[in-house]
């Protein structure tokens, strides 16, 4: 009986898990790099003149460098070596 | 009396004198008045002929100068935004930061800014210590950018919040399974900055388009570019919805001015009725051309006096036909 419940227990932990591998990790994945997708063209519209975009407000922007500063550095990087916005939006949709 | 007095006009008209006349006209009557100078190339000290600084110092009973410094106050902002930086993150990044601000500084709408904030934080504060506030902006093109400021900016800055509100919420959706990420997006602090901005930017407006609250004046010549000037100006304010208070025509040629001026007072009388025409419901007041220049509070006093028609309904009673009311 012990045993049979193990199994069952194991079954079902095996279950969940495959389960959110194959379903919800992936789907999650794919909201999370939207999220920072859409964060890193916020940052683009708040700190564009960093890069030698005019921005009509950027004495205002100022004050929210403290709270960006950590990602400021790798966000430039980021935005900077964008080379291949095609498969940039590729890797978007589930190829694989 | 309006509680904020804006005089504006093309360079040269006579602003400051304007200003400042008005500004001692009402210290004169008891009303506690600071008058400001928001051109970055001040002579609001001069006008007075006692120095006045970035601080406000008292001319006399009941009257207080300010000269705006765009310099000083965008540094007092950056060391601001240093010092909170410095409390949340590693001295590192500060130094990599200081790049970043030396570039905003150096940015084109970094002075405007600076002197939209200090006159906004101004306007704010006023009502403890002051009764009405009188400013002497500069010229028409850049003030008007100064006072349209607002409107155009509160629309850029609900963009951004909107974009923001969206990456947040997928960040949430993506934070269900993720604990990490959950507990970083708890509270947003740029959510709250953009928001305590756009909310500023929208009392602003507020303050400004409020008839009963401020009232822009314009200082204008009988000369043609002068008039013409104005009415665009008094026109974008209106689509703005700032109200005029009214109108100063300076430097009329007085009809004792001799035979040199005559053919000038000729031409003068038909632009005097021009303007008459173009602005009846606006309050309108003529100050003489003067044989000397104004300077010091003693010459500033017989201006002031003829300024304080400047709140009658219809000024000139007689002379000209004037109606009344807001403006068109």
């Amino acid at each position: 009986m012990k045993r049979i419940w193990s199994v069952v227990k194991k079954t079902w932990e095996f279950i969940v898990l495959f389960h959110h591998g194959t379903f919800v990790d992936k789907r999650m994945a794919v909201v999370r790099k939207e999220a920072f997708d859409i964060n890193d063209n916020l940052m683009l519209l708040l700190f564009g003149d960093f890069l030698g975009i005019p921005n009509p407000m950027s004495y205002y922007m100022l004050e929210l460098l403290p709270y960006v500063a950590d990602d400021l550095e790798s966000w430039e990087r980021r935005i900077q070596n964008r080379k291949f916005i095609i498969a940039e939006k590729a890797a978007q949709y589930d190829f694989d | 009396m309006k509680r904020f007095s804006f005089f504006g006009g093309k360079g040269g008209t006579g602003k400051t004198s304007c200003a400042a006349a008005y500004a001692l006209s009402l210290s004169r009557r008891g009303v506690r008045t600071l008058v400001v100078s928001t051109d970055p190339a001040h002579s609001l000290s001069d006008a007075f002929d006692i120095p006045i600084g970035y601080e406000a110092v008292q001319l006399r009973e009941n009257l207080h100068g300010l000269e705006i410094d765009a310099a000083v106050e965008a540094k007092k902002y950056m060391e601001l935004i240093q010092q909170k930086t410095l409390d949340l993150v590693s001295a590192v990044i500060v130094d990599e930061i200081k790049r970043q601000i030396e570039i905003a500084y150096m940015s084109p709408g970094a002075e405007e800014a600076a002197i939209f904030d200090k006159f906004v934080e101004l306007m704010e504060s006023a009502g403890d210590v002051y009764d009405a506030i009188v400013f002497d902006t500069a010229p028409t093109g850049h003030t008007l950018r100064l006072l349209t400021l607002p409107e155009i900016l509160g629309v850029w800055i609900e963009q951004l919040i909107e974009k923001r509100q969206k990456a947040m919420h997928l960040m949430k959706m993506a934070a269900r399974y993720d604990s990490y990420l959950a507990d970083r997006i708890k509270e947003d602090p740029i959510l709250g900055t953009l928001t305590a901005r756009k909310e500023k930017f929208a009392l602003a407006r507020d303050l400004l388009t409020d008839a009963s609250l401020t009232g822009f004046f314009f200082v204008l010549n009988a000369e043609k570019l002068s008039i013409l000037e104005t009415a665009r100006a008094v026109g974008l304010l209106v689509k703005h919805g700032i109200s005029i208070g009214g109108i100063v025509i300076n430097k009329v040629i007085p009809p004792e001015a001799g035979t040199f001026f005559e053919k000038r007072r000729t031409a003068q009388e038909e632009y005097l009725a021009e303007i008459d025409g173009l602005f009846p419901s606006y309050s309108r007041v003529r100050l003489p051309l003067l044989d000397s220049d104004i300077r010091g509070v003693e010459q500033l006093e017989s201006m002031a006096v003829e300024l304080e028609a400047l709140e009658v309904e219809s000024p000139l009673a007689g002379t000209v036909k004037s109606g009344s009311g807001e403006g068109p």
